[in-house]
C-alpha cells in the first residue's frame, strides 16, 4: 500500500535523524523540570547563597499536584510547541527545496497519502512523546506533592495530545504554502501566538478555542470531572487540525511542483 | 502509433510567455532530442509533460487517455538537477520509488537489483547512503528510479550537461540500450549528444518549435558543405580572391583557416584547385566537410 | 534543611547525558555541519538541554 510505503519512509527519515531519539527525552526533560525544580527551590535558594538578609520567608508556597501539572504543561506549551515546530518546519517545505519532491510526485503518488503520511509519523512521534513527558511528570508529582489519579493522568496526556495535534496540523498546513522552513516555522508560532491573544481579549465569546485546551485540563483535575468545556475544544481542535490537513492536501495539489 | 500527441501547448509565468503554443507527437521506440539553447523553453516544456506543471493552454495526450487520468504511472521523469533522500541507499531508493508507482515489494526489490546492475552502480556502492555518491552515480540512481516501474515513456532533462567525459560516455550508452524498449525523450542544448542517439529532432527557440524531423530530413534540407583551406603564409590575401569566385558565399577565417561555404561545391572546388595549380599556392591542407548539427542549429535559428 | 534525593534526580542527569552523547556521536559520523564541528561540540558539551536540541535542529545537515 502507498501510503505505508510513504509512513515507513518517514518514521526510518526520522529514526536515521536522530529525532525519535531526542524528541522524546527533551520533552521528558521539559516535563520534569519544574515539578523538580519547585520542589527543590529551598535548596536551591540556599545552595546559591540563600536570600539576601533582610529578606524573610516565612515558608515557601505549597503546592497543589494540579498546579504543578500546570506548570508542567505551560512549559511544554511554550518550548514543547516550539520543539515540535522546529522539527516539523521541513517536512515537505525542505522537500520541495530540495527537489527532492519532484522525483516523489512525478510517480503516481496521491497528494493526499503524501500529507498524511507525514502527519500521522509526526503524530505518532509527538504522541509517545508527550505520552512519556506526562507519565514521568506524574510520577514525580505524586511522589513530591501528592495525589494525582492514574485517570488524571490519562485526561492530561489524550487533551494536551489533541492540543499538540493541532500545533502538527498548523505547522504542516504552512509546510505546503511555503518552501522555506524558517516562514513555516515564523508563521507557525506567530499565529499560535495571535490565537492566544485573540483568545484572551474575547475570552467571554470564545469558551471553546484551543487555546483554552489547558485551562480546562486543570479546571477538570481540580473539579475531578470532565467537564463540556473540555469535551467540546477538544471536538473543536481535532475538527480544526482535520480541516487543516484537508486543505493542506489541496494546496499541495494546486501548486505546481516544479520551479 | 502515437504515443504522445501535444497540441497547442502554452505556459506562462505572469505575463512571460516560456513555452509559445507548440504542437508535436511521436511514436514508440523512438529517442526523440530536444533541443535548445538555454533558456529556450527545454524544462518548462519536460517538466509539463510529466505533469509537473498545468499547461496555461493546450492539451497533451497520452496514448488515448482523458485529462482526469493519472498518466504519471506511465511516465519516469529525471529532472536536470535530481535531489535524493540522499539518507537512504541507493537500493533503498530504489525500492522505495517503485513501491510508490504501485510495485509490489517483491517486484520493487528485485527491479532494483537489476537496475542497479544495468545503470552500472558498484557493489559496494549499492548499499551506501547516497549522501556519498559521485554526481554520475547520482544521475545513474536517477536514471535507474525513473525507468523502475517500466514507463513507456522517460523524460530527461539534460541528462549528461552536468557529468564529466566518462560519465556522459556512460549515460549516453544507456541511453542506446534503453531506446530499444522505452521510448526517450531528453533535452540537450550539446547538440553532440543529441547526434549521437536520438532518431528525432525538435528544435526549441524562444518557447517555440522552430524545426522538427528525423536527423536525416534535418540534414537534407539544411546541409550546407563547407571547405576549409590552409596555407602556409597569410591567409587573408587568399580570402578576397577566393570570396570573389562565382558561387561561392560566404567566407569567414577562424584560426588561420578560411572557411568557405557555397551552393556548388564541385565548381568551386575546381576553381580553387585550378587557382592553386596556375598561381602555386603553398597550400597546406584543403578539405570538405559537412556542416555539423551546431552549425544547421545556427542557420535554422538565423532563418 | 531537605535532604537531596539522588534517586530522584538521577533520571534528570541520565537523560541529559544521553542527549549530549547521541549528539556528539552524530556529530562525529556527521560528514558535514551546518558550521565548524569543533564548534558543535563545544555547544553540545557546555549548552546543557540547549546544546544538543540545538545541534539536532540547526547544525545538523540534512541528509
Amino acid at each position: 500500500m502507498q501510503w505505508m510505503t510513504l509512513f515507513q519512509k518517514e518514521l526510518l527519515e526520522n529514526w536515521r535523524n536522530k529525532k525519535w531519539i531526542w524528541v522524546p527525552l527533551v520533552i521528558i526533560l521539559l516535563s520534569i523540570m519544574d515539578p523538580l525544580t519547585t520542589y527543590y527551590l529551598p535548596y536551591i535558594i540556599e545552595a546559591t547563597g540563600g536570600m539576601p538578609s533582610g529578606v524573610v520567608i516565612e515558608e515557601l508556597p505549597e503546592y497543589a499536584p494540579s498546579e504543578v501539572l500546570l506548570m508542567t504543561l505551560s512549559q511544554l506549551s511554550m518550548l514543547g510547541v516550539l520543539v515540535i515546530v522546529l522539527i516539523s518546519m521541513g517536512t515537505i517545505s525542505g522537500e520541495r527545496k530540495s527537489g527532492v519532491s519532484e522525483l516523489v510526485l512525478v510517480k503516481p503518488v496521491s497528494y493526499m497519502n503524501y500529507i498524511t503520511a507525514k502527519w500521522v509519523s509526526y503524530l505518532l512521534l509527538v504522541w509517545v512523546s508527550l505520552f512519556l513527558g506526562i507519565l514521568v511528570s506524574w510520577y514525580y508529582i505524586n511522589i513530591l506533592f501528592g495525589t494525582l489519579s492514574f485517570g488524571d493522568f490519562v485526561t492530561t496526556f489524550f487533551f494536551y495530545g489533541i492540543w499538540l495535534t493541532f500545533v502538527v496540523s498548523l505547522t504542516i498546513f504552512y509546510n505546503t504554502l511555503f518552501k522555506s522552513s524558517g516562514l513555516v516555522a515564523f508563521f507557525s508560532i506567530l499565529s499560535i501566538m495571535v490565537m492566544s491573544m485573540i483568545t484572551k481579549i474575547f475570552h467571554h465569546i470564545l469558551d471553546w478555542s484551543p487555546n483554552n485546551i489547558t485551562e480546562y485540563i486543570i479546571d477538570t483535575i481540580s473539579t475531578g470531572e470532565i467537564s463540556k468545556d473540555l469535551i467540546l475544544t477538544g471536538i473543536i481542535t481535532t475538527a480544526l487540525s482535520l480541516t487543516l490537513i484537508l486543505l493542506s492536501s489541496q494546496f499541495l495539489k494546486r501548486k505546481e511542483m516544479a520551479g | 502509433m502515437t504515443l504522445v500527441t501535444v497540441k497547442n501547448l502554452t505556459k506562462k509565468y505572469g505575463s512571460k510567455i516560456v513555452v509559445n503554443n507548440i504542437s508535436f507527437d511521436f511514436g514508440y521506440q523512438k529517442c526523440i532530442a530536444l533541443i535548445g539553447p538555454n533558456g529556450a523553453g527545454k524544462t518548462t516544456t519536460l517538466r509539463t509533460l510529466a505533469g509537473l506543471l498545468k499547461p496555461t493552454e493546450g492539451t497533451i495526450q497520452f496514448e488515448s487517455s482523458t485529462t482526469n487520468q493519472d498518466i504519471r504511472k506511465w511516465i519516469g521523469y529525471l529532472p536536470q538537477y535530481p535531489a535524493f533522500h540522499s539518507w537512504m541507499t541507493g537500493r533503498e531508493f530504489l525500492i522505495y520509488s517503485g513501491k510508490l508507482a504501485k510495485l509490489t515489494k517483491e517486484e520493487a526489490t528485485k527491479r532494483a537489483a537489476e537496475l542497479l546492475e544495468v545503470v552500472n552502480i558498484a557493489k559496494e556502492s549499492q548499499d551506501e547512503r547516497i549522501s556519498r555518491y559521485s554526481g554520475g552515480m547520482k544521475q545513474r540512481l536517477g536514471i535507474a528510479q525513473a525507468i523502475i516501474h517500466k514507463p513507456k515513456l522517460l523524460i530527461l532533462d539534460e541528462p549528461v550537461a552536468s557529468l564529466d567525459p566518462i560519465g556522459r560516455r556512460e549515460v549516453l550508452g544507456l541511453l542506446e540500450k534503453l531506446k530499444q524498449e522505452i521510448t526517450i525523450l531528453f533535452s540537450t542544448h550539446i547538440l553532440n549528444d543529441a547526434e549521437e542517439v536520438s532518431d528525432e529532432l525538435l528544435l526549441l527557440h524562444k518557447g517555440q518549435i522552430i524545426e522538427s524531423g528525423s536527423l536525416q530530413e534535418l540534414r537534407n534540407k539544411y546541409q550546407t558543405t563547407v571547405m576549409a583551406l590552409q596555407v602556409e603564409d597569410e591567409i587573408h590575401d587568399y580570402q578576397t580572391i577566393v570570396a570573389n569566385l562565382n558561387h561561392v558565399r560566404n567566407t569567414k577565417i577562424e584560426r588561420g583557416t578560411l572557411y568557405i561555404t557555397s551552393d556548388n561545391v564541385k565548381k568551386v572546388r575546381e576553381a580553387i584547385l585550378s587557382l592553386a595549380d596556375q598561381e602555386r599556392w603553398p597550400i597546406t591542407s584543403f578539405s570538405i566537410d559537412q556542416a555539423s548539427l551546431e552549425d544547421m542549429f545556427m542557420k535554422v535559428v538565423n532563418n | 534543611m531537605l535532604d537531596i534525593n539522588w534517586a530522584l534526580l538521577a533520571p534528570l542527569l541520565i537523560i541529559q547525558f544521553i542527549l549530549v552523547v547521541v549528539a556528539l556521536v552524530d556529530l562525529i559520523k556527521a560528514s558535514d555541519t551546518n558550521g565548524p564541528k569543533w564548534l558543535w561540540a563545544f555547544i553540545i558539551v557546555l549548552g546543557n538541554i540547549l546544546g544538543p536540541v540545538l545541534y539536532f535542529i540547526i547544525g545538523r545537515r540534512k541528509d
